[in-house]
């Protein structure tokens, strides 16, 4: 058993952790305004819009209009934090980056909205504070597209959808607390992106409810394929920032970073507490650069999907995501679409090799031939699993990795020596 | 519901995995309810852990409540018999004394009802 490690490093608080985590929506605002064409029209088109996956903001909004939504949405978000007093750890840190990503990809202030009033409804019943459920919550927007779907497809009339919209969300975030708890159980914490299972379980509900009134989900492929230089600058930028800070906080971090490897990454490996805060913006900002190479050398474009990606995969390096557990996964995914001839430039299939480390803890607990063949089972679930829930649920990884780690992880468990 | 009394339980089940996986044979648990908090007070046998672990235990149940990670993973407590969900277990509860003394390891964890 790998407990804490004792590592030596500058002590940062609550206050400059939400400073350090409200860079992001800074730089995105400042990118917004360098791209500032038509940027209320993109950003109402943006709110407007179905956002079903998959809906590119980029494509769909603008440059500009697509970063000023992710900073409102993550302004938005550490006010709550910074409101509720919460401790930042690993957990939160996940949430936010993972909030951040997808707000290039679906979410926006209008379908998110209802989700955090179910959510404040959910705890007034259970006389707990939004505090508890915040992390669940914030999660939980994988789901925001059924409200926009609701809302602005024309499936009902302006009034009836808006208002359907907005009570589906508050029942979902009235619901998910418990359910998304439930299903660890399935995966017993092998994939990291739980609330994507539930919100796969939950889509599925839905999607079929709207298929049994005759309401079809059409199927959306938007997706920006232009210059994509700009953004990657961008992300540089802030991915070598956080290492740099990562070195201040802990000099060390660059010799100690091997410790991290000693995790398998299995729910819930907490690296702030665990490492230390060095250490783990060393880590995310290492996984940062990464994925950018990763998709620059695969010939990919840095478009809204590829950014809720790399963001999810960041943000999961606060808990429980590196090298060692995560690249076995990435390579079966690589090898498995190499084989059954698919373009590995291709968003959809990008999205895929990075999602597909939501399974990382199978690598780290079970070795990396298990890890390979959990990216393979991934890439085959997830080329298909989406047609289940219609594009209702943004974090459809997520779910394939649910389904994945249920069934490898009793199989590879049964053939474990010991007691 | 709260599920309070299966989280207590939850709690007892995973440090039972653990003691009996990694440490002793022999580990007593007492468990008392009162008005406004859980007491869980443990007793390793012939324990084999150092000083050393004494305190990593220590510093990993001290990590102040946080019941956002509470009311997502805690149904993970207690599930597997492969990792130890220390930190979870870390966040569920508000005092831990973890001490060494005749050769045993004696653990009391105290949860507030809120």
């Amino acid at each position: 058993m790998v407990l804490r490690k004792k590592i030596v490093e500058k002590e940062i608080h609550k206050k400059q952790l939400l400073w350090i985590l409200s860079a992001f929506p800074i730089a995105f605002l400042f990118f917004a305004f360098l791209n500032r064409d038509a940027l209320l029209d993109g950003l109402w088109t943006i709110h407007l819009s179905p956002t079903i996956l998959i809906t590119d903001f980029l494509a769909l909004g603008g440059i500009g209009a697509a970063f000023l939504n992710a900073a409102l949405i993550g302004f938005m978000n550490l006010f709550l934090l910074n409101r509720f007093k919460m401790k930042i750890n690993g957990l939160l840190i996940a949430a936010f980056l993972t909030m951040l990503g997808f707000a290039f990809l679906g979410k926006n202030l209008i379908n998110i909205f209802p989700l955090y009033i179910g959510g404040w409804l959910y705890a007034k019943s259970q006389k707990i504070h939004m505090r508890d459920v915040i992390a669940v919550i914030m999660f939980s927007t994988g789901l925001s597209p059924i409200i926009s779907q609701i809302m602005f497809a024309d499936l009902f009339p302006t009034v009836l959808g808006f208002t359907l919209g907005f009570s589906v969300g508050v029942l979902i975030g009235f619901t998910i607390t418990p359910i998304a708890a439930h299903m660890v159980k399935f995966h017993d914490g092998h994939n990291l992106y739980n609330i994507g299972f539930t919100a796969g379980i939950i889509g599925t509900l839905f999607a079929s409810i709207l298929r049994a009134i005759d309401k079809e989900i059409e199927p959306v492929s938007i997706i920006y394929t232009d210059s994509d230089l700009s953004i990657k600058i961008l992300l540089m930028v802030l991915f070598l920032g956080l290492i740099v800070l990562g070195l201040y906080i802990n000099p060390k971090s660059y010799k100690q970073y091997g410790y991290i490897f000693k995790y398998k990454g299995r729910m819930v490996t907490d690296f702030p507490f665990l490492v230390g805060h060095g250490i783990t913006f060393v880590n995310m900002g290492s996984m940062g650069i990464f994925t950018v190479l990763l998709v620059t050398i695969l010939g990919g474009v840095i478009n809204g999907p590829i950014l809720a990606s790399i963001f999810t995969v960041v943000g999961f390096s606060a808990l429980g995501k590196h090298f060692k557990n995560c690249i076995p996964i990435m390579l079966g995914v690589m090898a498995t679409a190499f084989v059954l001839g698919m373009d590995l430039s291709q968003t959809t299939v990008i999205m895929a090799i990075l999602f597909s480390t939501t399974v990382a803890p199978i690598a780290g607990s079970y070795g990396p031939v298990a890890g390979f063949l959990a990216g393979v089972l991934h890439l085959v679930i997830v080329m298909n699993i989406g047609m289940v829930h219609g594009g209702i649920n943004l974090y459809n990884n997520g779910f394939s990795g649910g389904l994945v780690a249920g069934i490898l992880i009793p199989v590879l468990d049964a053939f474990k020596k010991g007691d | 519901m709260r599920h309070e009394v299966k989280k207590i339980c939850r709690i007892v089940d995973e440090l039972t995995t653990l003691l009996l996986k990694e440490d002793t044979n022999e580990v007593d648990f007492k468990i008392k309810r009162e008005k406004d908090r859980t007491v869980i007070s443990i007793v390793d046998y012939r324990t084999t852990y150092t000083a050393e672990d004494v305190q990593e235990f220590s510093a990993c149940f001290d990590v102040q409540r946080q019941h956002e990670v509470e009311e997502y993973y805690w149904q993970l407590v207690g599930e597997s018999d492969g990792d130890a969900e220390l930190t979870v277990i870390g966040t569920m509860i508000d005092e831990a004394s973890v001490t060494l003394k005749d050769g045993n390891m004696y653990i009391e964890l105290v949860r507030y009802r809120e």
